[in-house]
């Protein structure tokens, strides 16, 4: 199940501190900073394309990330996922453009607006649970694209609105090249938040409430603070994404925020691996990619001796779509524990190589 | 095919693509189509329409001997999803022109379209797209986008006039009661504002506007809405799927209504899903005749379609003739660019305002003049209205329904508007 590490007999911790480690060995530590500091270089490596696709990554990761906090650890159900994602994406467009905030400060902003209204549609998870509380998120998506459409105020109504280019202190960044380093800054950073919270005290009562909430309903957590906390903590994380995402594209519309784009985010994580950090940034990875990769197959399948003989023409755009649900049915029978635990399974398979059984 | 045969059309595919490649290099365009998402009822012929006419124009020697890469793309109406196409098309796979689609994408990307100079002519007539210097005062400056036909205000202006004049000739009295219906997105949305004014202006009562989603689906409720709120003029501001569901409810609502529809809100297609529900709705027609008609610039329209058609049967929509219009003004923009420093962005700009009631080649008596200046991207302001008529079952082919008048497009009236300026923009 998620958030189980295969440690060897005769390991064991003496320590606290051992025990809450985020990296288990110096290897480990090694290989994420060698990680990270190859990921700089990749701007002025890869072409736009990946850049752009390694941005999407990093941005819709996040964003995945604060829902992996409600479903993958406190075991709640969010369906309205998307929602406070163009939440973000709103607000940090409207504080940039109504305020003139530079945007450097309007995504954190973003993110602290979005938890409040994240705060206030959690409030149903302090009393609902399971399918119920699936029908509740389903609501607040619904009302807050109807606010999206509604509110000329704030999102320009119908009509997308500007968001400026990211700028520090004066400074302007143009290009994704440059943008790409906001986004892995930020991964970085919110990814390190959530590893530390779940090692923390709140953490560790989050985990519990998933577990079981009886238990820990005992054992004295206060479940209607973790319920309603982690869809605050959920909603940051999507504002801070939405607010990545607006400043990337300088273009916000109210479309892209529906209840399917609410369904991918679940699908991250669970093809990911719910409960597992690592996990969401593969399942991002996967979702993004695949959609991609069935465009070059559909390209490839053009004008081919297969669209000939079969007359696909115009329909290959619709074969790409089922081929991507098809793919994502196949995945999940067959690595129900997500990407995250075939990943561990490769690294034990090495680790033992060539004595693994 | 044998292997020889096989052999001799590739060694000539070869030999022809060497020779282009030395006469010149190719020339990118990028293509927004609409086959997937909500809008592709009508997005799918007049994309063909493009794409049908670059094939021709690349099979009969390309634009001044250089082909044309053609880069059609379905972004299934998703903003996010025409951003992120634009980003290609703007950095690593740079295209000289965009041939566009939909309001809310082509409105998206107005700012970066002036800021990276690549022109777009879009299939999008929101009136905000046709002030290219924002001195209309009502939309932003939008230098680079174009589009052919009258914008959807001004088409939508052109309806109530005649609207008013119909209400007048049937001798009724009282105020007409004139309603907007729609979805609530920027391109039902875009003449909104202009159709309710002139509405006013003309004496009609001005009802709330009406909601119903760009997808097909039950809009009964709408209907006895309709119904109840006695409206006498209807305008339709989605494309022909979701008017469809509309006028079907509406008829077996037994709502006694005028609807007028949007330029993509009805053509043949939507008549035949239609059947008697859509018999009498009013429209603009961009082209001077429909499919089968008598013109001069029949014949390369006909080659055109046997690019997707071979064997030269088919009956094509009207969308199909403006989005093969529309591809003809950009190649002569194109072509004149190419002729005059290059094809570049800024260059197919210019190449937009060279001619006068202009008429591209091949387009003959089919595209209407157009006149596009620096200061005004109002192609034209002429709004042919058409009625919809349906006699009998339409369960026939539609080449079959055409020819023995089963669906038939009656011409109603030419509408003239001024060219005045406090209506640029919107």
């Amino acid at each position: 199940m998620a958030g189980q590490t295969i440690i060897p007999a005769g390991d064991f911790r003496t320590s606290y501190a051992a025990d809450t480690t985020v990296f288990p060995t110096t290897t480990s530590r090694n290989a994420m900073i060698a990680g990270i500091a190859l990921t700089c270089v990749a701007p002025h490596v890869v072409n736009e394309y990946v850049l752009s696709l390694l941005i999407q990554i990093g941005i819709f990761g996040i964003a995945a990330l604060g829902l992996n906090i409600v479903v993958g650890f406190t075991g709640q159900i969010s369906i309205g996922h998307a929602a406070f994602f163009g939440f973000g994406a709103f607000t940090s467009a409207y504080l940039s453009n109504r305020f003139g905030i530079p945007v450097f400060f309007c995504i954190p902003l973003a993110g602290v607006v979005t938890a409040a209204v994240g705060l206030v549609f959690g409030l149903p998870a302090a009393r609902l649970k399971g399918l119920y509380l699936a029908i509740a998120t389903l609501a607040a998506q619904y009302i807050l694209l109807d606010f999206f459409a509604r509110a000329e105020w704030f999102t320009g109504g119908s009509v997308p609105a500007s968001a400026e280019p990211f700028s520090i202190f004066g400074y302007m960044l143009r290009g994704d090249k440059q943008y790409f380093y906001v986004v892995l800054a930020y991964v970085v950073v919110c990814y390190l938040l959530v590893t530390n919270l779940i090692r923390s005290r709140d953490g560790r009562a989050l985990v519990a409430v998933r577990d079981h909430y009886l238990s820990a309903e005992i054992m004295g957590i206060n479940l209607t603070k973790y319920r309603t906390l982690s869809f605050g903590l959920a909603a940051f994380f999507a504002g801070v994404g939405g607010a990545l995402y607006a400043h990337y594209n300088q273009v916000v519309s109210n479309e892209g925020f529906g209840i399917d784009r609410s369904i991918i985010f679940l699908a991250m994580i669970i093809i990911g691996g719910l409960g597992s950090i690592m996990g969401t940034l593969m399942g991002t990875a996967f979702m993004v990619l695949l959609p991609e990769s069935m465009e070059w197959l559909s390209v490839a399948l053009r004008d081919s001796p297969i669209d000939q003989f079969l007359g696909l023409k115009n329909n290959i755009a619709f074969l790409r779509e089922m081929a991507i649900g098809l793919i994502i049915i196949i995945f999940l029978v067959f690595e129900p524990d997500g990407l995250a635990h075939r990943w561990r399974q490769i690294k034990a398979y090495w680790k033992l190589y060539p004595f693994s059984h | 095919m044998t292997m020889k045969t096989l052999l001799s059309t590739a060694s000539l595919a070869l030999l022809l693509g060497s020779t282009a490649a030395l006469a010149q290099a190719p020339i990118a365009l990028g293509h927004l189509t609409d086959y997937s998402g909500p809008t592709s009822d009508v997005g799918t012929p007049f994309g063909q329409g493009v794409a049908d006419t670059y094939a021709w124009i690349n099979k009969s020697g390309g634009i001044n001997g250089a082909k044309v890469n053609l880069d059609t793309v379905d972004y299934g109406y998703q903003v996010p999803r025409a951003i992120a196409q634009y980003k290609k098309w703007s950095g690593a796979d740079k295209v000289a022109a965009i041939l566009g689609w939909g309001t809310a994408d082509t409105e998206a990307l107005t700012g970066f379209l002036a800021q990276d100079k690549i022109p777009d002519i879009s299939a999008s007539y929101a009136a905000a797209l046709s002030d290219p210097t924002g001195a209309g005062g009502k939309a932003k400056p939008a230098p680079y986008n174009f589009f052919y036909g009258p914008s959807y205000s001004d088409a939508l202006r052109g309806m109530l006039t005649w609207a008013a004049e119909d209400w007048k000739a049937k001798g009724k009295s009282g105020k007409p009661k004139y309603v907007h219906m729609g979805a609530n997105h920027p391109y039902p949305n875009a003449p909104k504002a202009a159709g309710e004014a002139i509405a006013t202006d003309l004496g009609f009562e001005v009802l709330p506007p009406i909601v119903f989603a760009l997808t097909p689906g039950d809009y009964s409720a709408q209907c006895l809405t309709l119904k109840s709120s006695g409206a006498n003029y209807a305008y339709l501001g989605n494309t022909a799927g979701s008017n469809i569901s509309v006028l079907n409810a509406c008829k077996a609502a037994g709502v006694d209504v005028q609807f007028l529809g949007n330029v993509w809100g009805m053509d043949e297609n939507a008549a035949k899903a239609a059947g008697a529900a859509a018999d009498g709705v009013v429209f603009p027609l961009r082209t001077a005749i429909a499919w089968g008609g008598n013109a001069p610039g029949m014949k390369t329209f006909t080659e055109i379609s046997k690019m997707s058609d071979a064997a030269g049967t088919a009956y094509r929509p009207v969308h199909y003739l403006a989005g093969v219009c529309t591809a003809l003004y950009m190649k002569e923009a194109v072509e004149w660019a190419a002729k005059n420093g290059g094809a570049t962005g800024e260059n197919v700009k210019k190449g937009f305002y060279q001619k006068k009631d202009w008429v591209p080649a091949g387009g003959e008596g089919i595209c209407n003049p157009s006149t596009f200046t620096e200061k005004d991207h109002r192609g034209t302001l002429k709004v042919d209205l058409y009625r919809m008529k349906v006699a009998g079952a339409t369960d026939a082919p539609l080449n079959e329904l055409v020819k023995n008048g089963g669906i038939k497009m009656e011409k109603v009236k030419t509408i003239d508007l001024p060219r005045k300026p406090d209506w640029l923009g919107w």
